[in-house]
């Protein structure tokens, strides 16, 4: 919608001279209790359609996060796994140079060849397999979890803690924007710890390998976009659901941590210890998301100790859905003038 | 042109009636809100913002009408979906600035910056938004506060900072809920002062809507009382006082005793007495306003101001309130 311009300055002098009105003198109606005309002036520009609120929402929650110095520790933490990958590539690569060798040198210590070649290759998986990008997202996504966990209050909590929410949802947008507008801060955070240092990788993996690296492992990217993809829409989804119930952070905390780790300890005892069906493992989601990553991917995981791959990705659905109707029914417009 | 136009407006809350065939036809100007608690001026705001819907009649704001700009901000996804609909909710609430009773800050955020997000939310480009946040700060006082956070904002800084949200736009209308609400005087008479500015000299209408009938008194030209859902009373504040013929407002200096029992034995009523030289009476028929003068002149007290007291806001609302009850 245009402006018509309907609320034209009223001052002759600024018309008389033809300039812009000063914005630098402190002429302010509420400092000196008598109005400066020459402050204010009409704005005339085009407005953008609603979609475009969605951006600035979450590039203002982003900001909020990574505003907090607290935070910059577990980056640090995530950005150390990023370079242990990238890092491990090139000490394999100069290690399978050194395999004539009796023994070599790692900084100080000696070891064989063969042993440091087997530790990365077989051990920690550093040969561009499936593997390698499954262990990364799954060391990443330990962080993503802390830090979502303690930031879900800073993202979405706050605007119901603080009253927040009506100066969104007084804005020409549907509320759906709002949503939108969090859960991509969410999901951009999310790729930025995963699936973009993964992609990183997978091109740093084909380029001191050979091109024919990218072309035999297509199934591969696909599956690093599918698992980042699905850890994008699960964790956005809970975590903003869950921040708009509990609003804090600590009780936010506790109930993540719940979820994720102490479901986690439950599932595994009674699949490992009391040899319960595999299918008590769905209630640990963050093994769901293991589960259907690793399909993603084309690793197998074994049967008799997981639950199939449809299963989770049932589970993992009934729950986005569940999460979007929590949202729909709690994030109301009429919130806005009380 | 009016810019709200409601006709038969009722809104429905399950079983109860927030909103009983609320017509009103307002021409731009500054209006004055008034009601009891629970008299529908929250439900009456939110169908304006196009929030609600109405559950029946129908209105139109600024040409938007309200039926089909409805509450697209409140309905499920499948309005979001619907592309006219968002549109047109978005239209109504970009035409209106509205500042929430609520603090509604983001801690965390700067002054600048909150005013600059708001401009984006409205549809404004980004470095057009900012440019115009700083300006507005600038307007409104805020200039050396701009890069506060707003965790450190006093109560005045944030109502003034909820105004340049409000005014970031520059719409054409204002809707303002308790505006001075937390303020002390001389911040309440700076606010009143700025929103006169800004419709006298910019052209800009609002709706005041506030308990402190001052307020509305000291700013506003028309008026709308609602109670119990219902229109009790709209027009201009001037036209609605009644003008007291028999009323005076007195201000005396000097021991007034021998005075006031002089003028109760010639029939004039003391209406109120605040003890600090300022009485209120209402005087008799036929009298002239030289015998206060004479009297006060015999009973050595000086008399320092004498002006005719017509009916406030105040009494106004209770009078009407009293009527319809």
């Amino acid at each position: 919608m245009s402006k018509t311009g309907q609320n034209q300055s009223s001052d002759p002098a600024a018309q008389a001279i033809g300039c812009r009105p000063s914005l630098t003198t402190n002429h302010s109606p509420l400092t000196t209790h008598q109005p400066s005309l020459l402050h204010y002036r009409p704005w005339r520009g085009q407005f953008r359609p609603a979609a475009w609120s969605v951006w600035p929402i979450a590039r203002v929650s982003l900001a909020m996060m990574f505003r907090r110095k607290l935070f910059w520790g577990l980056y640090a933490l995530g950005l150390l796994i990023f370079f242990m990958f990238f890092f491990g590539q090139y000490l394999l690569a100069w290690a399978e140079t050194q395999a004539a060798e009796q023994t070599i040198k790692v900084g100080p210590i000696p070891i064989e060849p063969s042993r440091l070649i087997h530790q990365l290759r077989d051990g920690l998986r550093f040969n561009g397999s499936a593997y390698t990008f499954r262990n990364f997202f799954w060391y990443q996504g330990y962080m993503v979890m802390i830090v979502l966990a303690m930031a879900g209050s800073i993202l979405v909590g706050n605007d119901f803690q603080f009253g927040s929410l009506p100066f969104y949802l007084a804005k020409p947008m549907h509320r759906w924007h709002y949503l939108l507008g969090k859960c991509l801060a969410v999901a951009v955070f999310v790729n930025l710890m995963t699936t973009l240092p993964a992609l990183v990788l997978f091109v740093q993996y084909g380029l001191l390998d050979s091109w024919s690296y990218f072309a035999d492992n297509g199934r591969l990217l696909a599956g690093i976009l599918g698992y980042g993809l699905l850890l994008t829409v699960c964790l956005s989804l809970m975590i903003v659901s869950m921040a708009v119930w509990l609003r804090r952070t600590v009780p936010l905390i506790m109930t993540w941590t719940t979820v994720f780790i102490f479901c986690r300890l439950l599932g595994a005892a009674l699949v490992e210890g009391f040899r319960y069906h595999p299918r008590w493992r769905l209630m640990d989601l963050w093994n769901d998301s293991y589960l259907i990553g690793s399909a993603c991917m084309g690793v197998a995981l074994d049967p008799n100790r997981q639950p199939a791959v449809w299963e989770a990705l049932l589970l993992l659905g009934a729950l986005a859905l569940l999460c979007l109707i929590y949202l729909n029914l709690r994030i109301r417009a009429v919130e806005v003038v009380r | 042109m009016a810019f709200i136009d409601l006709e038969n407006i009722s809104r429905w809350y399950g079983t109860h009636q927030a909103l009983k065939d609320v017509s009103l036809h307002l021409d731009p100007g500054r209006v004055g809100l008034l009601g009891p608690n629970g008299a529908g001026k929250s439900t009456l705001l939110k169908i304006l913002l196009g929030l609600l819907p109405p559950s029946s009649g129908t209105g139109c704001v600024l040409g938007h009408d309200l039926g089909h700009g409805e509450d697209t901000a409140s309905h499920g996804i499948a309005a979001f979906f619907d592309g006219e609909a968002v549109a047109q909710g978005s239209d109504l609430r970009r035409a209106i600035g509205y500042m929430p009773e609520a603090d509604a800050l983001i801690p965390g955020l700067r002054g600048a910056e909150y005013v600059a997000l708001a401009g984006e939310l409205y549809g404004m480009p980004r470095r057009e938004a900012q440019r115009r946040a700083h300006e507005v700060l600038s307007y409104l006082g805020l200039e050396d506060a701009r890069y506060r956070l707003l965790e450190e904002y006093s109560t005045g800084m944030k109502q003034r900072l909820k105004l340049a949200q409000a005014l970031v736009h520059d719409p054409p209308v204002l809707l303002l809920d308790e505006p001075t609400s937390g303020l002390d005087p001389a911040g309440r008479e700076a606010m009143l002062d700025l929103l006169l500015t800004l419709s006298r000299d910019h052209g800009k209408s609002f709706i005041l809507s506030t308990h402190l009938l001052g307020d509305v008194e000291r700013v506003c030209d028309s008026v709308v009382i609602l109670h119990l859902g219902k229109v009790l009373l709209q027009g201009s504040v001037t036209s609605l006082r009644t003008r007291r013929q028999d009323r005076y407002r007195l201000q005396l200096e000097g021991d007034r005793t021998a005075y006031l029992e002089e003028l109760r034995l010639e029939g004039v009523r003391i209406m109120e007495d605040n003890d600090r030289g300022e009485i209120a009476v209402a005087v008799p028929e036929g009298w002239v306003t030289r015998a206060f003068f004479a009297l006060a002149d015999n009973h050595g007290v000086l008399l320092r101001g004498l002006e005719r007291d017509d009916e406030g806001l105040e009494e106004l609302f209770h009078r009407v309130l009293a009527d319809k009850s």
